[in-house]
């Protein structure tokens, strides 16, 4: 299976739910998983087989699609791409089990989901430059939708700033790319060609910070991430995760694969800045979550403080630095999959809250054991603890930085011991309350379902999985960190 | 054969006229609706055939009309958009004569085919009048308040645009003693230009850009959008501007297209010239636009102010002064075209359903109409500028065309308009999205059964809103397939490079 099937099988999948009849609306979950299944074993595969052929050429799809503007519709797979299409692959398939329930519109549900993952497929495989683009927009609609007709929680603006956030950062993408393929001779969109032209140091200087803020805002960089609590909290469980997943790596991913690539001097320029910046989203995603009441939001500036260790890694610049990136992007899309499914699904369906204050009442631990041992071993993962993916992408991130500059590592610490602090306080009083002995007793809650405890099994295995051994994943991103595009960025000093 | 599509257009526009006064004279009633519109369509149809048999040309500087590649691809376009134009019925008893009204649509499509097809001055004028008359009666022609002030503000308008025009005209002629666009450019080759040719060239952009709809010209355009009827409504948005584009493309490219008359809009870099009053009018038309499109509670003005803004994105290309640029600029006003009388089939149902046009009005139409809603999502998006859609590739190509044409030696000139452009661009979608919003996520404020409320429309109107929207995905996955021709006809037509 070639990794073109990830994109197929998504968008066959969002087809064939719309065409569905009105009376057969509830086998859209069924085919909706089918199709993420499919998308996930495509990955999986593609994956295997780049691992043992190491040597041979990447998987590529190149043809003219718009002759007169050198743009052509242009697939092509190294490993690192390879990683995060498996990432998006279990992403889908966790989502798609963790709305097993939704019965409301589910065509319409499942074929916005898909389009999402389509998308997301697309970016990461994209080779040129407006191909890229367009997967990356068209994730922009679809989020509207699930968050706006789905959502809770003051959902039409949660959506609606989130979908300007979204638009407004890629006008920023839109300026960087023409003017890079102005400045580059107008012939070609092509990433490798823009990235082999020479820009000059002025125009780098300002064309950089612009693309790389329009990709950093959907990484939810501060002081831009304000869009991703509002967003994550009003979104539908599925969303959320999606969002939190997959869709903020889609702006790290730009970040990393073309921003940097495109204007290296600019970067080299901005650096300072940018790693001050992470610094910052780091330590106030994480005191922010230390004040939060409602247990997504906890987990939405937890996502805040987690994203900022990828754009650390990849203002670090060095080889440890962008492979952490990576690894981070994949840690946090599976441990913010898992922690929003728990919340927004697992819990809130049952209670109808996710006020830490009012969850005390349900007495989770004993309610619901099955959920309070998964939260527990995905704080445990979120707080980066060894055994766990976030523990292997934290290091080398911190290594990273260290080759950077040791004198940032100390802040890093810090923001570390607040997560510890914030994850403990969050588990603490949503499933461990302390309980008097004349409190009235818990009401029963329904047991986990099968498509949550498969849901909740699959993001624990991986996150173990790659916290166990994480060799084939540094083997795969190794190999996307050694294309040309990245030659310019590691020779640095 | 130069001139069958238009003779065929006439003579079904007098058959028309004639079966009317048959219809009435024999039963006492007008002609019915349909019977016009079949009638009208077939016409239209059967001159887009006889387009097929006419030889394609290149203008040798001498006579009236021309046939070049561009005038081919766009008569071809202006046909396209007219059919659509006749097949949206107007409202059950909105027009009192169908017979005369559709005849007049038939007298300005041939009065915009004739436009598209010309480089001489004096018959660009006549051909551009004998379109706007039939255009000012055709908006006037539901006899309301609201169209008989629509028609009026049209008329003073466009009346004054015309004199500007023609008073640019004659300048022009003056400066160049040539009544041919060839002329003037010759004449501008010959030195610097006089201030008898900026005169007159500032007139006729002033002149054109009341026909674009350009800022600070655009005072027409939110009453005629909301007042006309909806088919003559869609005749304006679609097939006229895309007409104005050709004829300000085959201005600027053909005759003015010299640097010295040209200058330069970038930034710190600015020479005097068109180009940078073209800048101008651009950003102001983009800022204007859609800053007063948000605060519209009619989704018809809603759309009279986003045409206003796209004018400014199309004004963003021109000023580049570059063919690529022209040629996206051509393309993206068929997109635009295209959606914007999508999206105006697709009110015009809602307010006939509703009874009127303000966002409110859709809210639940996913549940009364999907089809419609889903129409309503392509018309919008695209122009909004959201993939897969053509209005998203249209968007892009204009303006990488627009910095590519504009950057000299690796140094972009047009960022600061580009970037203006590319930012106006994002705030359009929010008021495309609270349309968007009604329709997909609110409910119908009415609660009644949903399932049956939905509006049935007539097989035209059904056409009217199925054929932009499968163009729209079709030019939004394969832009090749109208952007090559394009380029390749403005190479051999006006030779530019």
């Amino acid at each position: 299976m070639t990794p073109a099937w990830t994109i197929i099988s998504a968008f066959a999948g969002a087809l064939l739910v719309l065409l569905l009849p009105a009376r057969m609306a509830i086998a859209s979950r069924a085919i909706a998983l089918a199709a993420s299944l499919v998308g996930a074993v495509a990955a999986a595969a593609s994956c295997l087989t780049r691992l043992n052929n190491p040597l041979d050429p990447v998987w590529s799809f190149d043809r003219p699609w718009i002759p007169g503007f050198g743009i052509r519709f242009h697939l092509a797979a190294d490993g690192l791409a390879l990683t995060l299409l498996l990432l998006t692959g279990i992403v889908a398939v966790a989502g798609v089990l963790f709305s097993w329930n939704v019965e409301r519109r589910p065509r319409a549900f499942f074929a916005f989901f898909m389009t999402i993952i389509g998308g997301v497929y697309g970016v990461f495989l994209s080779r040129d430059a407006f191909l890229l683009f367009v997967c990356y927009e068209i994730v922009i609609l679809p989020k509207y939708m699930l968050i706006a007709i789905w959502g809770s929680t003051n959902k039409e603006y949660g959506a609606m700033k989130l979908t300007m956030y979204s638009i407004g950062s890629s006008a920023l993408i839109l300026i960087g790319l023409v003017v890079a393929y102005a400045a580059s001779g107008g012939k070609s969109f092509d990433i490798a060609h823009l990235a082999s032209a020479h820009y000059a140091p002025a125009l780098q200087a300002w064309a950089f910070p612009v693309l790389f803020v329009g990709f950093a805002v959907l990484a939810g960089m501060w002081p831009f991430h304000t869009w991703a609590p509002t967003g994550h909290v009003a979104a539908p469980t599925a969303a959320s995760m999606l969002l939190a997943g997959v869709v903020m790596k889609l702006g790290a991913y730009g970040a990393l694969c073309v921003a940097l690539p495109l204007f290296p001097q600019g970067f080299e320029q901005w650096k300072p800045v940018i790693a001050g910046l992470a610094l910052i989203g780091i330590v106030y995603g994480a005191l922010t979550a230390l004040s939060q009441k409602d247990l997504k939001f906890v987990i939405g500036y937890s996502s805040v403080s987690h994203m900022g260790f990828v754009l650390l890694g990849i203002a670090a610049g060095t080889h440890w630095g962008l492979r952490g990136a990576v690894l981070q992007m994949i840690s946090h899309g599976i441990i913010a999959g898992l922690l929003f499914g728990i919340a927004g699904r697992v819990v809130y369906e049952r209670t109808h809250t996710r006020d830490l204050t009012e969850l005390r009442e349900f007495d989770l631990w004993r309610t619901l054991p099955g959920a309070a041992i998964a939260f527990t071993l995905a704080t445990a993962a979120s707080m980066g603890l060894p055994g766990f993916s976030g523990f292997v992408a934290e290091i080398s991130v911190v290594i990273g930085l260290w080759q950077f500059s040791p004198w940032l590592v100390p802040v890093v610490a810090f923001g570390i011991v607040i997560t510890g602090a914030f994850s403990l306080r969050a588990l603490h009083k949503a499933f461990f309350p302390v309980r008097n002995s004349d409190d009235a007793p818990p009401s029963l809650l329904p047991p986990l379902t099968w498509p949550e405890i498969s849901a909740i099994s699959l993001l624990i295995a991986v996150s173990l999985a790659i916290g166990l051994y994480p060799k084939p994943w540094i083997v795969l991103i190794d190999d996307g960190l050694r294309s040309p595009v990245f030659h310019s960025i590691l020779s640095m000093p | 054969m130069q001139l069958l599509p238009e003779a065929v257009l006439v003579l079904t526009a007098l058959v028309l006229l004639g079966a009317a006064v048959a219809v009435e004279t024999q039963s006492g009633k007008p002609i019915s609706k349909h019977a016009a519109i079949v009638i009208a369509a077939c016409g239209v149809v059967l001159a887009g055939l006889a387009l097929c048999y006419v030889p394609v040309d290149v203008d040798s500087g001498k006579s009236l009309i021309v046939i070049d590649p561009l005038a081919h691809i766009f008569k071809a376009v202006v046909l396209g958009l007219g059919l659509l134009a006749v097949l949206l019925p107007p409202a059950r008893g909105e027009i009192p004569q169908p017979g005369e009204f559709y005849a007049l649509m038939l007298f300005a499509l041939t009065g915009l085919l004739l436009t598209t097809g010309t480089n001489h001055l004096l018959f660009l004028f006549v051909a551009l009048e004998l379109a706007s008359l039939s255009l000012y009666l055709l908006v006037g022609f539901s006899r309301t308040a609201r169209a008989a002030e629509a028609s009026l503000k049209y008329f003073l308008f466009g009346g004054v645009s015309a004199a500007f025009l023609l008073f640019g005209l004659s300048f022009l002629y003056g400066f160049a003693h040539s009544a041919t666009l060839a002329g003037v450019a010759d004449a501008l080759g010959a030195g610097p230009p006089s201030a008898l040719a900026v005169t007159g060239l500032v007139m006729v952009v002033v002149g054109l850009g009341f026909k674009l709809a350009a800022a600070p010209f655009h005072y027409w355009a939110p009453d005629v959008y909301q007042g006309a009827p909806a088919t003559s409504a869609a005749l304006v948005v679609a097939a006229s501007k895309v007409v104005g584009m050709v004829v300000l493309v085959r201005f600027l490219m053909l005759g003015f297209h010299a640097v010295s008359a040209a200058g330069s809009a970038a930034w710190g870099g600015m020479v005097a010239g068109w180009s940078p009053w073209l800048a101008v009018l651009a950003a102001v038309s983009m800022v204007l636009g859609n800053v007063l499109a948000l605060a519209q509670t009619s989704v018809r003005r809603l759309l009279a102010y986003s045409a206003v803004a796209n004018t400014g994105y199309l004004l963003v290309a021109m000023s580049a002064n570059g063919a690529s640029a022209a040629g996206a600029a051509l393309f993206y006003v068929i997109v635009y075209g295209l959606a914007t009388l999508g999206a105006l089939a697709v009110t015009a149902a809602v307010e006939r359903d509703r009874g009127n046009d303000s966002p409110v009005a859709f809210a639940g139409l996913i549940h009364r109409s999907p089809w419609q809603a889903v129409a309503l999502l392509v018309f919008l998006t695209s122009l909004a500028g959201i993939p897969p859609l053509a209005g998203f590739v249209g968007k892009f190509v204009l303006f990488s065309a627009a910095m590519a044409e504009s950057t000299k030696g690796g140094t972009p000139g047009l960022t600061w308009l580009v970037a203006l452009a590319a930012i106006m661009s994002a705030i359009s979608l929010y008021y495309y999205l609270s349309v968007l919003k009604q329709a997909f996520v609110r409910d119908t404020p009415d609660g009644g059964n949903t399932a049956a409320a939905g509006p049935t429309l007539s097989p035209a109107h059904f056409l009217a809103v199925a054929l932009p929207a499968m163009a729209l995905v079709v030019l939004g996955l394969f832009p090749a397939l109208l952007l090559d021709p394009i380029a390749s006809a403005l190479v051999a037509s006006l030779g530019l490079r």
